[in-house]
């Protein structure tokens, strides 16, 4: 009797502990995957498949969540303490979430950091530490509707200058009475980054990545900010309503003859538009430039398996895998694929060029700690020359200057 | 049984047989309900305001976030424009809901279909009806600038939201077409319970049909009439999903109310204790000039001789 009950009692003793051991190894071997876009690229599909059929056990449990609510999930869940494994987001949040400790550093070898274009690890860069792999790198050009131009009896070259860029668009005005450019002044991020292509362009910055220093309060930057102002003159009516997406609509209405946009535009324009893509045009006291915008993949800490999650976000943005990312999505390249794959897609493109030579005299997206607060902040300057509210664009830019102090 | 025993026994049974007990009890439930969905988050949020909550975790820290928001000199711009929005949109409800709901209860042929059209702004969801009234303002795209333009009235497109005043008084438009209906289909049922014998009798005496509307009509549907406009002015001082769809509070926070800009701090920002500051000022202002309302509501009451 006393054998069975002890029997029963180890059985019992045994079955437990299998069961919380095979439960503890199912928790740990299930990845949350937030990716910001609202969908999950072929390309890094591909890349978990793979990676689950190497990892015998692990499942990854993939959320695609459009942008405007994305962000604002990963990191009030890791406020929440119920952090994701690892989540795509825009780079920007990196700094913020390091600094609270909610993502774990990452290791970038060496040889794969020299794989990156210039810039680009400076925008996951940090406190002296990588926050995130980045998985996708966009430039920003100028599209031309040439038929428009012509129209107007101008050649259709691209402006080499802020000033030629300025005629070029009162001529579109005052001859055919649309648009010559089109401007985005709206509460929305793509404003701000709208305005440091031209910041870029005229050799100015709004904080040093090196020293953490704000560096906006610059004649640079008021120099930008009054040709933004005066863009506002020749551009569509109320720049303050509308983002880059609406500008884009108009521009393939033909309501604007130019704006500026990333590499994917070319895909989005009519096809019975004629359009070329030109370099951002240079400011008095700057070269063309551009804003050098990524999105990266960051590891959450407090999941149990920060490792397990490591490894799947370096085989989503190693040299190979991203390439099949960049390619297909039509993203500037992040890497310089010359170096390593043959005859990638934008060797030997004119359209390309435009995007790819930009990138060394591009800036990065300006790291804060609280980066709504700054984009809010800049939005408010830049809507306060396009409505002449807040003085001369000098006070604007000491008053943004000023009050971003507050946030790096 | 011991005597002590006995003498609990009975007090217990008192207890349980008074009717204080009872109605205790038969309250409970609500009261539980009404503590955890209402008192309990009240007082997380007098909490919160006292820290400085945020993603990395927080501390306590004083009176702080009270001593930046009193020191913030957009504040009290962002106060009284809240005001400025709450009176305009509840008179501007009040007033077309007053005369939508004399309209609609005219004695005419096909009156319930009229009640029926009244009705679709407050039956469509207000994210798609506020999208809609996007469009209605765009100026390239839009019905009213076209209307405008084709008038001769504008010149070309005008972009209703681009500009400060232009774009308040849109979000003021929409809020007032959201919240019209449930106004005027409220006075409609406080008319429709007015005597006849009232109307019938100033008739015979000679009472003008205006004389009959501010001497009958307007005293005995005020308690409805104030009612509504405290309930409207509390869910204007709150609106948030108008103005966040149409402007997220701008151009320049022209359009920023203290409800917007709670959420602008709390959540977008995610500083959830001082957002939860600005979230105490807007329930101590509604609070206050709720008590006002009430003591003004008692006076206009016994002006109408209403009980």
């Amino acid at each position: 009797m006393n054998i069975m009950k002890k029997t029963q009692r180890f059985t019992l003793i045994g079955a437990g502990l299998f069961l919380l051991t095979g439960l503890i190894q199912v928790q740990a071997q299930e990845l949350k995957f937030i990716m910001c876009g609202g969908e999950v690229r072929a390309a890094d599909q591909k890349v978990i498949d793979a990676f689950k059929a190497s990892h015998p056990g692990v499942k990854v449990d993939m959320q695609a969540v459009p942008w405007g609510t994305c962000q604002d999930k990963s990191m009030t869940l890791a406020a929440a303490g119920d952090p994701v494994s690892l989540a795509y987001m825009g780079s920007r949040t990196l700094k913020r979430l390091g600094k609270n400790n909610l993502i774990v550093p990452v290791t970038i070898p060496e040889k794969d950091q020299e794989k990156y274009q210039p810039g680009i690890l400076k925008t996951v860069s940090s406190m002296g530490k990588f926050w995130g792999f980045p998985h996708a790198f966009s430039t920003k050009a100028l599209f031309i509707n040439c038929g428009m131009i012509e129209k107007a009896g101008m050649q259709c070259v691209g402006p080499h200058t802020w000033e030629g860029m300025y005629q070029m668009a009162k001529t579109v005005k005052d001859k055919l009475g649309v648009a010559g450019v089109g401007l985005v002044a709206k509460d929305f991020d793509n404003t701000m980054h709208q305005f440091l292509n031209y910041l870029y362009s005229n050799g100015g910055q709004v904080i040093d990545p090196d020293t953490n220093k704000v560096t906006l309060n610059s004649p640079q930057t008021v120099e930008t900010l009054e040709f933004y102002g005066k863009l506002a003159s020749v551009a569509q009516e109320g720049p303050t309503a509308f983002e880059r997406s609406q500008v884009k609509d108009l521009f393939n209405d033909e309501k604007v003859a130019m704006y500026i946009d990333g590499p994917w535009g070319g895909g989005q324009h009519k096809k019975t538009l004629k359009t070329i893509a030109v370099p951002i045009p240079a400011g008095p006291s700057g070269n063309n430039g551009t804003l050098l915008i990524t999105d990266s993949i960051a590891v959450f800490k407090g999941t149990g398996h920060e490792d397990v999650a490591m490894e799947l976000a370096r085989a989503l943005s190693s040299g190979n895998a991203q390439y099949e990312l960049d390619s297909s999505w039509g993203l500037t390249p992040i890497m310089k694929y010359e170096t390593f794959i043959d005859n990638p897609y934008y060797v030997n493109s004119s359209y390309w060029k435009v995007f790819v030579d930009s990138i060394g005299s591009g800036g990065p997206e300006p790291m804060f700690l609280e980066y709504k607060s700054v984009e809010s902040l800049m939005n408010n300057m830049i809507q306060g020359i396009v409505m002449g509210e807040g003085g001369s664009a000098a006070d604007l830019v000491a008053t943004a200057a000023a009050e971003l102090e507050e946030f790096k | 049984m011991s005597s002590k025993n006995l003498a609990y026994n009975s007090l217990w049974q008192r207890l349980v047989r008074s009717h204080a007990f009872y109605a205790w009890l038969l309250i409970a439930p609500a009261a539980l309900f009404l503590f955890t969905i209402v008192g309990w988050p009240l007082i997380e949020t007098v909490r919160l305001s006292f820290t400085n909550a945020g993603l990395g975790g927080e501390e306590y820290i004083g009176f702080y976030n009270y001593e930046k928001l009193f020191s913030n000199r957009k504040y009290p711009g962002i106060v009284g424009r809240t005001f400025y929005w709450m009176f305009l949109s509840v008179s501007l409800k009040m007033i077309l809901g007053l005369i939508g709901a004399l309209l609609l209860n005219v004695k005419l042929r096909g009156r319930a279909a009229f009640r029926v059209l009244v009705m679709p702004p407050w039956i469509v969801p207000m994210a798609i009806g506020c999208i809609g009234w996007l469009w209605v303002y765009n100026g390239h795209f839009g019905i009213l600038a076209g209307v405008l333009m084709h008038l001769g009235i504008l010149d070309g497109p005008f972009e209703f939201l681009a500009y400060r005043n232009s774009a308040f008084y849109s979000a003021v438009i929409t809020d007032v077409w959201v919240g019209t209906p449930m106004v005027t289909v409220f006075f409609l049922a406080a008319m429709q319970g007015v005597s006849q014998d009232l109307y019938e009798a100033a008739y015979v005496d000679g009472a003008s049909r205006w004389y009959r509307f501010r001497r009958i009509t307007i005293p005995q549907i005020m308690p409805v009439i104030l009612t509504m406009a405290l309930l409207s002015a509390i869910w204007t001082f709150n609106s948030f999903e108008i103005i966040w769809i149409l402007t997220e509070g701008g151009p320049r926070g022209a359009t920023t109310t203290m409800i917007i800009d709670t959420y602008k701090m709390a959540i977008a920002n995610y500083k959830f204790g001082y957002g939860a500051t600005r979230a105490l000022m807007v329930v101590m202002l509604l609070a206050i000039f709720s008590l006002l309302y009430l003591v003004l509501l008692n006076k206009v009451n016994e002006r109408f001789k209403v009980k």
